[in-house]
């Protein structure tokens, strides 16, 4: 019956019906997976929800969550070591992918086997990662220290258990793992670099530094803006490889804003106040890419 | 004989780069021998300097200890696959339809939709942490792998990505068999599929190695010992019971099996799908 009332129609108008049945079930998932909770957690975040099973006990709380938010000690350092970790992190892994994209596009030698050599901690598990790094960064008897004292350094690091090398020891193998996706996108934005364009720039006698920042960098920063972007909200969703390598610890040395709401919310059972913290976190990524988004016209040249 | 010797020289910068990268590369997979070669070896031998290959003494303790009873590794395996399985499955069902339309069919407000979709990549999914949990407790799917599948499958990159791919197809070779009548959905499955290997390749190896690797997901939603993930459960040989290095990195190292071999299996697709399939944005 629906079916014949299907044949019957216009081509065009065939089309947008089996269009719209097309996405149906995608948009009916997406919404109840990804756009309702996007939603609720603004009313979450003004309610004091503790359990989901006393539903009846929630209270509208206004913006008190907010304001004790910008209170609590815990939660504004959470929020700075974030920003801390960003800063660290986002620079080096650009630089390191982007020089050796650099490296991998030159004529080299068993070029294929080099990329799946520096590609391989991308696949990586992160539990596995941590327990490995754990073991050769222990500061009494692992590998490196043991190595370093054999050198002659005489007090090596604490690595992830001093208060204040931890954070970057994270951010050091969060860059080791990740870095290999970041190197494929540049490597492929690079192999479409014209070659024409640097034989040019040859004839009329730029050497290779005024090459590499004049025409290839110019050339690559549309993905490189792109990149910037994905690093840095990549980089304040990190709960993972904290929560794995140091728990947040030692002390409060690597808690960063998704640990803290996780603790908020499984720790002291406080949903309201760890959604209102997840606004801050949604808050921060918003205001970084719009800078980001109006700074672009400056230095991102689209062909 | 002349001519080899001058491409050898021209190419002598490029022997000295093709030999620091081979150092760096193997800096970067040194972490990995080292999780194989401990795994064999005896715990007093693992912290010993400097470091061996191979062990003094190969013992297969490691891979003994984790298939006893007190511990569900092959129950973790296990649900981790069966996890992985499915949402490839739902995805594949959900989203190649999806980015069809997207791609090529006409019809009211497509492009607006599409981009409110396409909005919330910018949401870091740690920022919906809790309502999610509030969402998944009131359908009854936390402590199930529901709880991991579903989510990820209505994952909007892929769309983008497939719809990327779709819209790259020409349009020649399916306007002439939908005028004779030919079907969107049969059109999607002979003509579009088949050309789009690489990008279902795609799309199937990121699901599984991301899925497969996801750590946040069973450690909030999952509490059960029994139906808890291979990531989150090789945690458990690190905090609970006496700290048994050997017996974690033989778990990390069978944990790592599947992955490494489907990404050095099907590196062709992981790769240059990264470049073909529009995620250099």
């Amino acid at each position: 019956m629906l079916f014949k009332y299907y044949r019957n129609l216009k081509i065009e108008k065939q089309e947008s019906v089996t269009g719209l049945l097309f996405i149906l079930p995608y948009s009916i998932g997406f919404l109840l997976f990804q756009g309702l909770p996007f939603i609720i957690s603004f009313i979450i975040s003004t309610t004091n929800l503790r359990y989901i099973s006393k539903l009846d006990q929630v209270r509208f709380v206004g913006i008190s969550n907010f304001s004790e938010m910008f209170q609590d000690k815990s939660v504004v350092q959470a929020l700075t070591t974030s920003l801390k970790y960003c800063v660290m992190y986002v620079p080096a892994i650009m630089l390191a992918a982007l020089l050796v994209a650099l490296m991998l596009n030159q004529k080299i030698y068993a070029r294929n086997f080099l990329r799946t050599m520096l590609f391989m901690p991308y696949v990586s598990n992160i539990v596995a990662v941590s327990v490995i790094f754990s073991i050769m960064l222990s500061p009494t008897n692992g590998i490196i220290n043991t190595m370093l004292r054999s050198f002659g350094v005489g007090d090596p690091p604490m690595w992830l258990l001093g208060t204040e090398t931890a954070l970057p020891t994270v951010a050091a193998v969060a860059c080791w793992q990740q870095m290999g996706m970041q190197m494929v996108i540049y490597l492929a934005a690079l192999q479409d670099v014209p070659k024409e364009l640097g034989e040019s720039a040859s004839i009329d006698g730029a050497n290779a530094w005024i090459k590499f920042t004049h025409v290839l960098l110019p050339i690559i920063s549309p993905t490189t803006f792109f990149l910037t972007i994905t690093t840095i909200i990549g980089s304040l969703k990190n709960f993972s490889i904290i929560q794995t390598m140091t728990g947040g610890g030692p002390g409060t040395s690597t808690t960063v804003l998704p640990v803290s709401i996780v603790r908020s919310a499984f720790g002291s059972y406080r949903l309201g106040y760890a959604s209102a913290q997840g606004m801050l976190l949604f808050a921060v990524v918003m205001v970084i890419t719009v800078i980001q988004w109006r700074g672009q016209k400056k230095w991102v040249n689209y062909l | 004989m002349g001519k080899l010797f001058v491409g050898f020289k021209a190419n002598a910068g490029m022997k000295i780069l093709t030999a620091l990268l081979i150092m760096v590369g193997f800096v970067n997979i040194f972490p990995f021998i080292f999780m194989v070669s401990s795994s064999f070896k005896p715990l007093n031998q693992i912290f010993e300097y400097p470091f061996r290959l191979i062990p003094r003494t190969v013992t297969m303790i490691n891979y003994e200890g984790l298939f006893s009873a007190e511990y569900f590794f092959t129950r973790w395996y296990a649900n981790t696959i069966i996890m992985v399985a499915c949402t490839i499955l739902l995805k594949s069902a959900v989203i190649i339809p999806a980015a069809y339309a997207f791609a090529r069919l006409r019809f009211g407000g497509r492009d607006k939709i599409f981009l409110i979709f396409l909005a919330t990549l910018m949401i870091p999914g740690d920022v919906t942490l809790v309502p999610r949990y509030v969402v998944y407790k009131l359908l009854g799917i936390t402590d199930s792998m529901w709880s991991l599948v579903l989510p990820n499958t209505f994952d909007i990159f892929f769309v983008f990505m497939m719809r990327q791919f779709f819209a790259s197809v020409p349009f020649e070779l399916t306007e002439a068999a939908i005028i004779d009548g030919c079907s969107h959905s049969r059109v999607l499955y002979r003509i579009i599929l088949p050309n789009a290997k690489p990008a279902i390749m795609t799309m199937i190896i990121f699901t599984f190695i991301w899925g497969w690797n996801d750590y946040m997901g069973p450690y909030i939603f999952i509490t059960d010992n029994k139906k808890q993930m291979l990531t989150v459960g090789i945690q458990m040989f690190q905090n609970g019971y006496a700290e048994d290095y050997g017996l974690q990195m033989a778990a990390a190292a069978l944990a790592m099996v599947p992955v490494i071999a489907l990404f050095l299996s099907a590196q062709k697709f992981f790769i240059e799908g990264v470049a073909t399939s529009g995620i250099k944005g």
